[in-house]
Protein backbone atom coordinates (compact mmCIF):
# COMPACT_ATOMS: atom_id res chain seq x y z
CA UNK A 1 0.00 0.00 0.00
CA UNK A 2 1.39 3.33 -1.13
CA UNK A 3 2.36 5.62 1.90
CA UNK A 4 3.32 8.56 0.54
CA UNK A 5 0.58 11.03 2.16
CA UNK A 6 0.97 13.25 4.91
CA UNK A 7 0.05 12.59 8.13
CA UNK A 8 -1.27 15.80 9.13
CA UNK A 9 -3.65 16.06 6.57
CA UNK A 10 -7.58 16.01 7.65
CA UNK A 11 -9.35 13.31 6.85
CA UNK A 12 -11.25 12.56 3.67
CA UNK A 13 -14.67 14.72 3.35
CA UNK A 14 -16.96 11.60 3.33
CA UNK A 15 -15.38 10.86 6.84
CA UNK A 16 -15.41 14.17 8.33
CA UNK A 17 -19.22 13.97 7.29
CA UNK A 18 -19.70 10.76 8.78
CA UNK A 19 -18.06 11.83 11.67
CA UNK A 20 -20.26 15.28 12.00
CA UNK A 21 -23.25 13.80 11.64
CA UNK A 22 -22.60 11.04 14.10
CA UNK A 23 -21.85 14.24 16.87
CA UNK A 24 -24.61 15.78 15.62
CA UNK A 25 -27.38 12.25 16.68
CA UNK A 26 -25.59 11.31 19.80
CA UNK A 27 -25.48 15.20 21.52
CA UNK A 28 -28.94 15.40 20.28
CA UNK A 29 -30.02 12.02 21.98
CA UNK A 30 -31.24 10.45 18.56
CA UNK A 31 -28.62 7.90 18.41
CA UNK A 32 -27.05 5.27 20.50
CA UNK A 33 -23.08 5.09 20.22
CA UNK A 34 -22.80 2.23 21.77
CA UNK A 35 -25.60 0.57 19.42
CA UNK A 36 -23.59 1.72 16.71
CA UNK A 37 -20.40 -0.17 17.38
CA UNK A 38 -22.44 -3.06 18.35
CA UNK A 39 -24.07 -2.82 14.57
CA UNK A 40 -20.56 -2.18 12.98
CA UNK A 41 -19.01 -5.10 15.14
CA UNK A 42 -21.71 -7.59 13.99
CA UNK A 43 -21.33 -6.71 10.19
CA UNK A 44 -17.54 -6.75 10.60
CA UNK A 45 -16.97 -9.71 12.79
CA UNK A 46 -19.86 -11.99 12.78
CA UNK A 47 -22.05 -11.62 9.62
CA UNK A 48 -20.04 -12.71 5.97
CA UNK A 49 -20.26 -15.06 3.74
CA UNK A 50 -19.29 -17.84 5.58
CA UNK A 51 -23.03 -18.48 6.40
CA UNK A 52 -24.18 -18.48 2.77
CA UNK A 53 -21.80 -21.14 2.86
CA UNK A 54 -22.81 -23.31 5.41
CA UNK A 55 -26.46 -22.99 3.20
CA UNK A 56 -24.67 -24.14 0.38
CA UNK A 57 -22.78 -26.76 1.79
CA UNK A 58 -25.76 -28.44 3.21
CA UNK A 59 -27.74 -28.32 0.36
CA UNK A 60 -25.46 -30.23 -1.77
CA UNK A 61 -24.96 -32.78 1.13
CA UNK A 62 -28.91 -32.97 1.78
CA UNK A 63 -30.69 -33.23 -1.08
CA UNK A 64 -33.77 -33.02 1.46
CA UNK A 65 -32.54 -29.84 2.74
CA UNK A 66 -31.58 -28.69 -1.13
CA UNK A 67 -35.53 -29.86 -1.77
CA UNK A 68 -36.86 -27.17 1.54
CA UNK A 69 -34.37 -24.11 0.42
CA UNK A 70 -35.57 -23.63 -3.00
CA UNK A 71 -39.28 -24.23 -2.25
CA UNK A 72 -38.95 -21.56 0.95
CA UNK A 73 -35.49 -20.31 0.98
CA UNK A 74 -36.30 -18.18 3.86
CA UNK A 75 -37.32 -21.06 6.67
CA UNK A 76 -34.64 -23.36 4.98
CA UNK A 77 -32.15 -20.61 5.88
CA UNK A 78 -33.50 -19.85 9.05
CA UNK A 79 -32.71 -23.68 10.09
CA UNK A 80 -29.40 -22.85 10.16
CA UNK A 81 -30.00 -19.65 12.20
CA UNK A 82 -29.70 -17.01 9.70
CA UNK A 83 -32.13 -14.24 9.31
CA UNK A 84 -33.30 -10.63 9.90
CA UNK A 85 -32.09 -7.41 7.93
CA UNK A 86 -31.94 -7.63 4.61
CA UNK A 87 -32.69 -11.31 4.48
CA UNK A 88 -36.53 -11.05 5.43
CA UNK A 89 -37.81 -12.79 2.13
CA UNK A 90 -34.94 -14.80 0.42
CA UNK A 91 -35.06 -17.04 -3.05
CA UNK A 92 -32.37 -19.48 -3.89
CA UNK A 93 -31.71 -19.84 -7.49
CA UNK A 94 -30.01 -23.21 -8.49
CA UNK A 95 -27.55 -23.41 -11.28
CA UNK A 96 -27.40 -26.46 -13.42
CA UNK A 97 -25.21 -27.55 -16.46
CA UNK A 98 -27.80 -25.68 -18.59
CA UNK A 99 -28.42 -22.55 -16.47
CA UNK A 100 -25.96 -20.32 -14.93
CA UNK A 101 -27.92 -17.62 -12.22
CA UNK A 102 -26.26 -14.00 -11.39
CA UNK A 103 -27.87 -11.18 -9.06
CA UNK A 104 -28.01 -7.62 -9.53
CA UNK A 105 -29.96 -4.84 -7.82
CA UNK A 106 -30.48 -2.29 -10.99
CA UNK A 107 -31.96 0.40 -8.95
CA UNK A 108 -29.60 0.13 -5.86
CA UNK A 109 -27.44 -2.45 -3.78
CA UNK A 110 -30.04 -4.90 -2.27
CA UNK A 111 -27.77 -7.87 -1.03
CA UNK A 112 -28.85 -10.45 0.81
CA UNK A 113 -27.20 -9.65 4.57
CA UNK A 114 -27.59 -12.61 6.68
CA UNK A 115 -26.15 -15.06 3.99
CA UNK A 116 -23.30 -12.45 2.48
CA UNK A 117 -22.92 -9.84 4.75
CA UNK A 118 -22.64 -6.53 3.64
CA UNK A 119 -21.89 -6.12 -0.43
CA UNK A 120 -18.37 -5.56 -1.21
CA UNK A 121 -17.86 -1.83 -3.34
CA UNK A 122 -18.17 -3.25 -6.92
CA UNK A 123 -22.07 -4.88 -6.31
CA UNK A 124 -22.92 -1.18 -5.19
CA UNK A 125 -21.40 0.78 -8.65
CA UNK A 126 -23.39 1.93 -11.35
CA UNK A 127 -21.33 -0.16 -14.05
CA UNK A 128 -21.99 -3.42 -12.30
CA UNK A 129 -25.33 -2.49 -11.77
CA UNK A 130 -25.77 -1.39 -15.25
CA UNK A 131 -24.03 -3.71 -17.02
CA UNK A 132 -25.26 -7.24 -16.20
CA UNK A 133 -28.76 -7.33 -17.80
CA UNK A 134 -27.89 -5.34 -20.92
CA UNK A 135 -24.55 -7.49 -21.33
CA UNK A 136 -24.48 -10.42 -18.34
CA UNK A 137 -21.48 -12.20 -20.51
CA UNK A 138 -19.72 -9.31 -20.80
CA UNK A 139 -19.00 -8.48 -17.18
CA UNK A 140 -19.01 -12.33 -16.08
CA UNK A 141 -15.48 -11.92 -18.29
CA UNK A 142 -14.54 -9.35 -16.61
CA UNK A 143 -14.50 -11.88 -13.83
CA UNK A 144 -12.56 -14.41 -15.72
CA UNK A 145 -15.78 -16.62 -16.63
CA UNK A 146 -16.51 -17.48 -20.12
CA UNK A 147 -19.84 -19.71 -20.53
CA UNK A 148 -20.83 -21.93 -23.35
CA UNK A 149 -23.61 -19.93 -25.63
CA UNK A 150 -25.70 -23.08 -25.02
CA UNK A 151 -26.09 -22.06 -21.37
CA UNK A 152 -28.63 -19.78 -20.58
CA UNK A 153 -27.22 -17.25 -18.12
CA UNK A 154 -30.64 -16.18 -16.24
CA UNK A 155 -29.98 -12.68 -14.67
CA UNK A 156 -32.27 -11.68 -11.84
CA UNK A 157 -32.43 -7.87 -10.84
CA UNK A 158 -33.91 -7.74 -6.86
CA UNK A 159 -34.75 -3.95 -6.33
CA UNK A 160 -38.09 -5.03 -4.81
CA UNK A 161 -38.37 -6.88 -1.64
CA UNK A 162 -36.92 -10.30 -2.28
CA UNK A 163 -33.23 -11.23 -1.80
CA UNK A 164 -32.03 -13.62 -4.22
CA UNK A 165 -28.63 -15.98 -3.34
CA UNK A 166 -26.80 -18.71 -5.77
CA UNK A 167 -26.85 -22.32 -5.15
CA UNK A 168 -23.90 -23.03 -7.29
CA UNK A 169 -22.75 -26.41 -8.33
CA UNK A 170 -20.95 -28.86 -6.28
CA UNK A 171 -17.36 -29.07 -7.59
CA UNK A 172 -16.43 -32.00 -9.41
CA UNK A 173 -13.84 -34.60 -7.29
CA UNK A 174 -15.54 -33.87 -4.04
CA UNK A 175 -17.73 -36.95 -3.68
CA UNK A 176 -18.13 -38.23 -0.27
CA UNK A 177 -16.67 -35.17 1.33
CA UNK A 178 -18.57 -33.76 4.46
CA UNK A 179 -19.90 -30.49 4.47
CA UNK A 180 -17.37 -29.16 6.83
CA UNK A 181 -15.13 -29.77 4.46
CA UNK A 182 -17.11 -28.41 1.15
CA UNK A 183 -18.18 -24.96 3.45
CA UNK A 184 -14.07 -23.69 2.22
CA UNK A 185 -14.98 -24.40 -1.67
CA UNK A 186 -17.42 -22.03 -1.71
CA UNK A 187 -17.01 -18.25 -2.79
CA UNK A 188 -19.03 -15.01 -2.24
CA UNK A 189 -18.74 -14.39 -5.53
CA UNK A 190 -19.88 -17.99 -6.19
CA UNK A 191 -23.40 -17.26 -4.51
CA UNK A 192 -23.45 -13.95 -6.43
CA UNK A 193 -23.15 -15.87 -9.36
CA UNK A 194 -19.68 -13.84 -10.73
CA UNK A 195 -17.33 -16.96 -9.81
CA UNK A 196 -17.62 -20.37 -9.36
CA UNK A 197 -16.75 -22.53 -6.52
CA UNK A 198 -13.36 -23.17 -5.81
CA UNK A 199 -11.84 -26.75 -6.89
CA UNK A 200 -10.17 -29.52 -4.54
CA UNK A 201 -7.14 -28.98 -6.39
CA UNK A 202 -7.39 -25.63 -5.23
CA UNK A 203 -7.79 -26.68 -1.72
CA UNK A 204 -4.80 -28.33 -1.73
CA UNK A 205 -2.51 -26.15 -3.46
CA UNK A 206 -4.09 -23.57 -0.72
CA UNK A 207 -3.02 -26.09 2.40
CA UNK A 208 0.33 -26.62 0.48
CA UNK A 209 1.73 -23.21 -0.43
CA UNK B 1 -38.25 9.01 20.32
CA UNK B 2 -37.10 5.73 21.89
CA UNK B 3 -33.29 5.08 21.01
CA UNK B 4 -32.24 2.26 19.16
CA UNK B 5 -29.86 0.89 22.47
CA UNK B 6 -27.17 -1.41 22.37
CA UNK B 7 -28.65 -4.49 23.60
CA UNK B 8 -31.26 -4.10 21.50
CA UNK B 9 -29.13 -4.34 18.11
CA UNK B 10 -29.02 -8.00 17.80
CA UNK B 11 -32.83 -8.90 18.20
CA UNK B 12 -33.68 -6.21 15.70
CA UNK B 13 -30.34 -7.52 13.25
CA UNK B 14 -32.22 -11.39 13.48
CA UNK B 15 -35.48 -10.01 13.10
CA UNK B 16 -35.52 -7.08 10.06
CA UNK B 17 -38.71 -5.69 9.15
CA UNK B 18 -40.39 -7.68 6.02
CA UNK B 19 -42.61 -5.74 3.61
CA UNK B 20 -44.88 -8.98 3.17
CA UNK B 21 -48.67 -8.03 4.37
CA UNK B 22 -50.62 -10.94 5.62
CA UNK B 23 -53.41 -9.58 3.62
CA UNK B 24 -55.54 -11.61 1.48
CA UNK B 25 -55.44 -9.72 -2.28
CA UNK B 26 -56.39 -11.87 -4.95
CA UNK B 27 -53.60 -12.54 -7.86
CA UNK B 28 -54.43 -10.78 -10.92
CA UNK B 29 -51.68 -12.84 -12.80
CA UNK B 30 -50.59 -16.37 -12.36
CA UNK B 31 -47.20 -18.43 -13.61
CA UNK B 32 -46.97 -18.57 -17.01
CA UNK B 33 -49.19 -15.72 -18.05
CA UNK B 34 -47.98 -12.92 -20.60
CA UNK B 35 -47.53 -9.25 -18.96
CA UNK B 36 -46.79 -6.23 -20.41
CA UNK B 37 -45.28 -3.55 -17.89
CA UNK B 38 -46.23 -0.37 -18.24
CA UNK B 39 -44.71 2.24 -20.07
CA UNK B 40 -44.84 4.88 -17.40
CA UNK B 41 -42.84 7.77 -16.12
CA UNK B 42 -43.62 8.77 -12.13
CA UNK B 43 -41.81 11.54 -11.03
CA UNK B 44 -42.06 9.88 -7.46
CA UNK B 45 -40.27 6.62 -6.03
CA UNK B 46 -40.97 3.50 -7.99
CA UNK B 47 -39.42 0.16 -8.61
CA UNK B 48 -40.08 -0.08 -12.21
CA UNK B 49 -36.74 0.45 -13.83
CA UNK B 50 -37.29 2.01 -17.51
CA UNK B 51 -35.52 -1.27 -19.10
CA UNK B 52 -38.58 -2.94 -18.64
CA UNK B 53 -41.12 -0.64 -19.63
CA UNK B 54 -43.03 -1.38 -22.88
CA UNK B 55 -41.79 -4.63 -22.64
CA UNK B 56 -43.62 -8.04 -22.39
CA UNK B 57 -42.63 -10.81 -20.17
CA UNK B 58 -43.81 -14.13 -18.06
CA UNK B 59 -44.81 -14.62 -14.86
CA UNK B 60 -42.77 -16.91 -13.50
CA UNK B 61 -43.36 -16.43 -9.84
CA UNK B 62 -45.95 -15.20 -7.39
CA UNK B 63 -43.92 -14.07 -4.32
CA UNK B 64 -47.17 -13.02 -2.05
CA UNK B 65 -48.51 -9.38 -1.07
CA UNK B 66 -46.68 -6.73 -0.08
CA UNK B 67 -46.23 -2.99 0.80
CA UNK B 68 -45.74 -1.04 -2.30
CA UNK B 69 -43.00 1.29 -1.78
CA UNK B 70 -44.73 3.85 -4.81
CA UNK B 71 -47.03 4.87 -1.89
CA UNK B 72 -45.17 3.86 1.44
CA UNK B 73 -42.55 5.64 0.65
CA UNK B 74 -44.36 8.85 0.02
CA UNK B 75 -46.44 8.25 3.62
CA UNK B 76 -49.50 7.76 1.59
CA UNK B 77 -50.10 4.04 3.07
CA UNK B 78 -48.77 0.44 2.39
CA UNK B 79 -51.33 0.32 -0.73
CA UNK B 80 -50.16 -3.48 -0.61
CA UNK B 81 -50.29 -5.54 -3.70
CA UNK B 82 -48.95 -8.99 -5.10
CA UNK B 83 -45.24 -9.11 -6.49
CA UNK B 84 -44.29 -11.39 -9.18
CA UNK B 85 -41.26 -12.36 -10.77
CA UNK B 86 -41.25 -11.71 -14.16
CA UNK B 87 -38.98 -13.15 -16.96
CA UNK B 88 -37.76 -10.78 -19.90
CA UNK B 89 -36.01 -12.81 -23.12
CA UNK B 90 -32.81 -10.59 -23.37
CA UNK B 91 -34.24 -10.13 -27.17
CA UNK B 92 -37.21 -8.36 -26.22
CA UNK B 93 -35.42 -5.83 -23.60
CA UNK B 94 -32.37 -5.32 -26.02
CA UNK B 95 -32.95 -6.28 -29.23
CA UNK B 96 -32.03 -8.97 -32.46
CA UNK B 97 -27.96 -8.71 -30.97
CA UNK B 98 -29.02 -10.13 -27.69
CA UNK B 99 -28.49 -13.81 -26.89
CA UNK B 100 -31.38 -15.95 -27.75
CA UNK B 101 -31.37 -17.59 -24.56
CA UNK B 102 -30.41 -15.37 -21.72
CA UNK B 103 -33.34 -13.40 -19.35
CA UNK B 104 -33.82 -10.80 -16.53
CA UNK B 105 -35.87 -12.10 -14.12
CA UNK B 106 -37.22 -8.94 -12.07
CA UNK B 107 -39.64 -8.78 -9.28
CA UNK B 108 -42.33 -6.30 -9.85
CA UNK B 109 -45.74 -5.22 -8.21
CA UNK B 110 -48.62 -5.84 -9.97
CA UNK B 111 -49.60 -2.27 -10.91
CA UNK B 112 -46.44 -2.09 -13.11
CA UNK B 113 -47.95 -4.48 -15.43
CA UNK B 114 -50.82 -5.25 -17.41
CA UNK B 115 -52.44 -8.39 -19.53
CA UNK B 116 -50.48 -8.79 -22.75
Amino acid sequence: MSHDHDHTDPPADIELRVKALESVLAEKGLIDTGALDELIDIYENKIGPRNGARVVAKAWTDPDYKQRLLSDATAAIKELGFSGVQGEDMVVVENTPDVHNMIVCTLCSCYPWPTLGLPPAWFKSAPYRSRVVIDPRGVLKEFGISLSDEKEVRVWDSSAELRYLVLPERPAGTDGWHEDRLVDLVTRDSMIGVGFPKSSADLHQQAGA
Amino acid sequence: MPVVTKELVPLLVQTGASARVAEEIPARFLPGDTVLARNVNPANHTRLPRYVRGKVGTIVMDHGVFVTPDTAAHGLGEHPQHVYCVRFTAAELWGGDASPRDTVNIDLWDDYLQPS
